[in-house]
């Protein structure tokens, strides 16, 4: 299902615009989204999964209208939602909430919907905690329901907001390769910190900041973005105050520091190869390299 | 249809669980009881209770219809604003499912749930009532109250216990519907202006009067008409039983109103 987005602006009520004037397009497969704190993922997110009404603009996933009541019901058909700030009926077991969260969305045959609750509960490894109640689950254990709970319908559409928060690494690693395998024909957007999550299963990524988009293309376009940009920087001064700090090493002779910065920050610095992070660094500062496929062509926008 | 049947399940299944549903009309009777002078006891006194099964039945269903909706009330004020505030709604509204048929489904499964130990309580009397003085028409009685008097009184209060806390904090709710429910239902109408024998109590006076033809234990009350000097009085024709039908409609129109005025805040706050 692809999705097109055309002038998207969400003003909340207090005047904030957290989506400004947006126009992207997302193909089929996975899809990424990075942004800082308050860019706008988790508002674009739920425009697209029918709760929050845009101000204006223009949105189709695949060939419904969400401006219009009967396009959003359908769009919801088709959707697996996960939110960022997830939350579960303490009172019900996970079993008992996946089958609540699955006849809200349609799946009236009882025998079918036990089967498909029973599969995912497998998928995620929560089988032999199906019967308890969600009271005492911890926030990873929460986290899985969760993702079931957006995969109930085999959704055409996914949009899975920051899911690997709270997940330790062996499940995040497995929830990121479930979802690469999932996306095959259908859309799957996903939204996180974690640039390399996006490194690992997304081909192309979008970067929004203050609620408009400030770069989109392949995960390696928005890498080489940091090309000629990262330097190696060993003091044992203190810290270079030029570009962004990537990471901060103790070293023999000093800190070895990683920087992100258009020209060396020290005599002496050391060109590195850039990797996703650096480039997500770039573009967020607004330094990333002139791309040769600009986020939207010069000139359309006034 | 489907969203509302799933909803009510659940709101049902969630809310009829809660320890409190049961500790809270539990309490209150045994308060009652103990505080003495009321029909729970005097039922089962020859001396004391009404000669007319019909009389105590309803003044039963009276009794415990002012006392036990306090607890219901409260109990369900958390009931809508904790999807939000257990960030489950975000889950629930991307879901195809009419945001209207699970609000209705949760407005039923929740209100049924909480009248379970009100009418087991009342059912139970009853029946005590009836084994104990051989008067099986008793039961049909009280079956006949239970739908005019408490369905549309608990439905009433049910709605506005969903809805308010959406406006004040649900324990401010909890504070202003207690102090309403005695303001008018204790207080006379003359001392100040109350919905008690108007169209629109909650406790059903129209019923009371025209239905069930009840004046009080003592046959001594008047429970719906006007009253000389106080205010609503436009709300208080002399009872029939066409005005008896019409208040219940009243009390369930206004719910719906309620329920869906509280849809609409609710919307239009988190779009
Ligand atoms: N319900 C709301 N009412 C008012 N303002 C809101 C609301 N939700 C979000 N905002 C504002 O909109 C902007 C974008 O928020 P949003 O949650 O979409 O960002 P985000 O990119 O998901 O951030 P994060 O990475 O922290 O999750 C922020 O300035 C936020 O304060
Ligand atoms: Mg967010």
């Amino acid at each position: 299902m692809r999705i097109e987005i055309s002038g998207l602006t969400k003003t909340y009520r207090g005047g904030v615009a957290a989506i400004d004037d947006l126009d992207l397009a997302v193909p089929t497969g996975m899809f990424g989204l990075l942004g800082a704190n308050g860019a706008g993922k988790t508002t674009l997110m739920r425009i697209l999964a029918g709760i929050v009404r845009p101000t204006s603009g223009r949105v189709t996933v695949g060939e419904h209208d969400l401006g219009t009541g009967a396009g959003r019901t359908a769009v919801q058909r088709d959707l697996g939602y996960l939110p960022q700030d997830l939350g579960v009926y303490p009172d019900l077991t996970a079993r008992q909430f996946l089958d609540y969260v699955a006849l809200l969305k349609g799946m009236d045959d009882r025998t079918v919907r036990r089967r498909r609750v029973g599969e995912l509960l497998e998928v995620v490894a929560l089988t032999e905690h199906a019967d308890r109640r969600l009271r005492g689950f911890s926030g990873g254990m929460r986290q899985r329901v969760g993702i079931a709970q957006a995969l109930l319908a085999d959704p055409q559409l996914l949009i899975v907001d920051e899911p690997t928060a709270g997940l330790d690494p062996e499940e995040r690693i497995r929830f990121r390769t479930l979802l690469s395998q999932f996306a095959g024909r259908r859309t799957v957007l996903l939204s996180t910190h974690i640039v390399d999550d996006i490194g690992q299963t997304c081909q192309e990524v979008a970067v929004l900041a203050k609620g408009r988009l400030i770069f989109r293309g392949t995960v390696e376009e928005l890498t080489r973005r940091a090309e000629g940009q990262v330097w190696s920087v060993v003091t044992d001064g203190p810290a270079p105050t030029e570009g962004t700090v990537v990471s901060a090493l103790p070293h023999d002779d000093g800190m070895r520091y990683r920087i992100v910065a258009p020209s060396a920050p020290r005599p002496g610095a050391r060109l590195l190869e850039p990797g996703l992070e650096d480039g997500y660094l770039a573009v967020a500062a607004g330094r990333g390299n002139a791309s040769r496929h600009p986020a939207a062509p010069p000139g359309r926008r006034p | 249809m489907t969203a509302f049947v799933a909803s009510l399940r659940y709101e049902f299944r969630m809310q009829v669980r809660k320890r409190t549903v049961w500790i809270v009309p539990a309490l209150t009777l045994v308060l009652f009881v103990l505080i003495g002078g009321s029909l729970l006891r005097d039922l089962f006194d020859p001396a004391e209770r009404p000669v007319d099964p019909r009389t105590a039945v309803v003044g039963l269903a009276v009794q415990l219809n002012a006392l036990l909706s306090i607890g219901f009330g409260c109990l369900l004020a958390d009931r809508l604003i904790r999807d939000d505030r257990l960030r489950v709604a975000s889950i629930l509204d991307a879901t195809p499912a009419s945001p209207r048929a699970r609000l209705l489904g949760k407005y039923v499964g929740v209100a049924a749930a909480t009248a379970i130990p009100v009418s087991v309580a009342y059912f139970g009397f009853a029946a005590a009532y009836a084994v104990d003085t051989g008067e099986p028409r008793a039961l049909g009685w009280a079956l006949a109250a239970f739908g005019a008097l408490f369905i549309p009184g608990l439905l009433f209060v049910a709605a506005f216990a969903l809805a308010a806390p959406l406006v004040m904090p649900a324990p401010l709710f909890r504070v202003l519907f207690v102090g309403y429910w005695l303001w008018g239902n204790v207080v006379s109408p003359d001392m100040m202006p109350t919905l008690a024998r108007t169209l629109v109590h909650p406790l059903g006076g129209y019923p009371l009067a025209a239905f069930f033809d009840f004046h009080g234990i003592d046959g001594q009350d008047t429970w719906a008409g006007p009253i000389p000097g106080a205010t609503l009085n436009a709300l208080r024709p002399d009872p029939t039983p066409a005005l008896a039908w019409l208040s219940i409609v009243l009390l369930l129109i206004i719910a719906a109103a309620v329920l869906a005025g509280g849809h609409a805040l609710r919307t239009r706050r988190i779009r």
